[in-house]
């Protein structure tokens, strides 16, 4: 179950989250969106006999194992990483549809496992940045569509630093919010002892959670929950 | 309006269509035989399978639907990847030993198969 994926996790998760929940996981650069998605589906399928999918744009598998790796998060077969390096590389001059591309990748992993149950993008932005615009809204209804129509619980990374983002994003801001079944934020607090991370569920529907802010670290055991930060 | 013979002959016109749609299914649903098959003669990378399996069977796969096989097959050891010489942009796969033999049966179980659906259509 995902509630026993991180420690301390069910100190903000009281109940299970339901299968084929999409769940938007946000926070700006460098408060631990990849390290605690991965962590949950790494965790999750090691205990169950289940397959997940991870699509990164941002990095390659490499340089994203790499990063798993610093933070004591280790690889497991059954969670299959997939960038898009070589086809971006081989298809340079092509205009590829990413979102509908994607949609193809998840398919195909589905045919091929078909106890595939956990799929991750990381990140929507870089999805967004690399697709042409034409009608973004109904791309990423019918994208959210699609994961439900997979059964699929689904974690979308979503960079949040405000300031970052242009007009043109914006306009599509708001929809992934309302779309989504559940909303986790990442963060970090600067406070009497120093600056510490935080995790907060925002919503998650149909599962009863905690609201407050709750302490995230990182040691040799990966990723862990402590109390509410306040 | 339209008389019915007419649309009988509509009909008639459009069976290669028809036909094209079938193989068109028949394809995407079993490209990893094809895709194995390809590779029997040369190493290739993903956008010359695409193209070569265009050529030759005017379907066209998409991206989405040939990188993850490729990257499966890598993981179960019957393809082998490398990058070619001079060239970093293109991973090149080829089949290993194991992966041979199992094109080779694919194949020719998928052309068996073949051959059994037509026998069962012609009752
Ligand atoms: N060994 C480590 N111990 C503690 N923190 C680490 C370690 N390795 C990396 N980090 C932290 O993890 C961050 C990267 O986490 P990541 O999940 O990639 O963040 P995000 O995806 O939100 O950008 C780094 O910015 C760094 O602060
Ligand atoms: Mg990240």
């Amino acid at each position: 179950m995902l509630k026993n994926t991180i420690n301390g996790l069910d100190k903000i998760l009281f109940d299970e989250i339901p299968k084929g929940s999409v769940i938007l996981v946000t926070g700006a650069e460098g408060t631990l969106k990849s390290g605690l998605v991965f962590s949950m589906m790494t965790n999750y399928i090691a205990a169950n006999d289940e397959h997940g999918l991870y699509v990164t744009l941002e990095q390659n598998v490499e340089s994203h194992l790499r990063n798993m790796n610093s933070l004591g998060i280790k690889e497991e077969g059954g969670l299959h990483i997939f960038d898009y390096r070589d086809m971006r590389l081989e298809w340079m001059d092509s205009d590829l549809d990413l979102i509908k591309t994607t949609e193809e990748v998840i398919d195909s992993y589905k045919e091929k496992y078909d106890n595939l149950t956990l799929f991750a993008l990381d990140s929507l932005n870089a999805l967004y940045s690399i697709s042409e615009n034409g009608n973004m809204r109904n791309k990423i209804y019918n994208f959210f569509s699609h994961l439900r129509d997979e059964d699929l619980t689904s974690f979308l990374i979503m960079e949040s630093a405000q300031s970052r983002i242009s007009g043109q994003f914006s306009q599509f801001h708001q929809i992934e919010h309302f779309l989504a079944d559940g909303t986790i934020e990442l963060g970090m607090i600067e406070g009497k002892g120093g600056v510490k991370r935080y995790i907060q569920i925002l919503k998650m529907r149909a599962t009863k959670h905690a609201m407050e802010k709750h302490q995230l670290t990182v040691n040799d055991n990966g990723i862990n929950i402590l109390g509410p930060i306040y | 309006m339209k008389t019915s013979v007419e649309n009988v002959a509509d009909l008639c016109e459009s069976s290669e269509d028809n036909c094209k749609k079938f193989i068109d299914r028949i394809i995407k649903t079993n490209r990893e035989v094809f895709m194995m098959s390809s590779l029997l003669d040369k190493q290739m990378c993903g956008y010359d399978l695409i193209k070569e399996i265009f050529s030759r069977c005017d379907v066209f796969l998409s991206q989405g639907a040939v990188y993850p096989v490729l990257y499966t097959l890598e993981g179960e050891g019957l393809l082998h990847a490398e990058y070619s010489k001079g060239d970093m942009r293109s991973k090149k796969y080829s089949l290993t030993l194991s992966g041979r033999k199992v094109a080779e049966k694919d194949v020719e179980d998928f052309a068996k198969a073949l051959e059994q659906v037509s026998l069962l259509l012609k009752r």
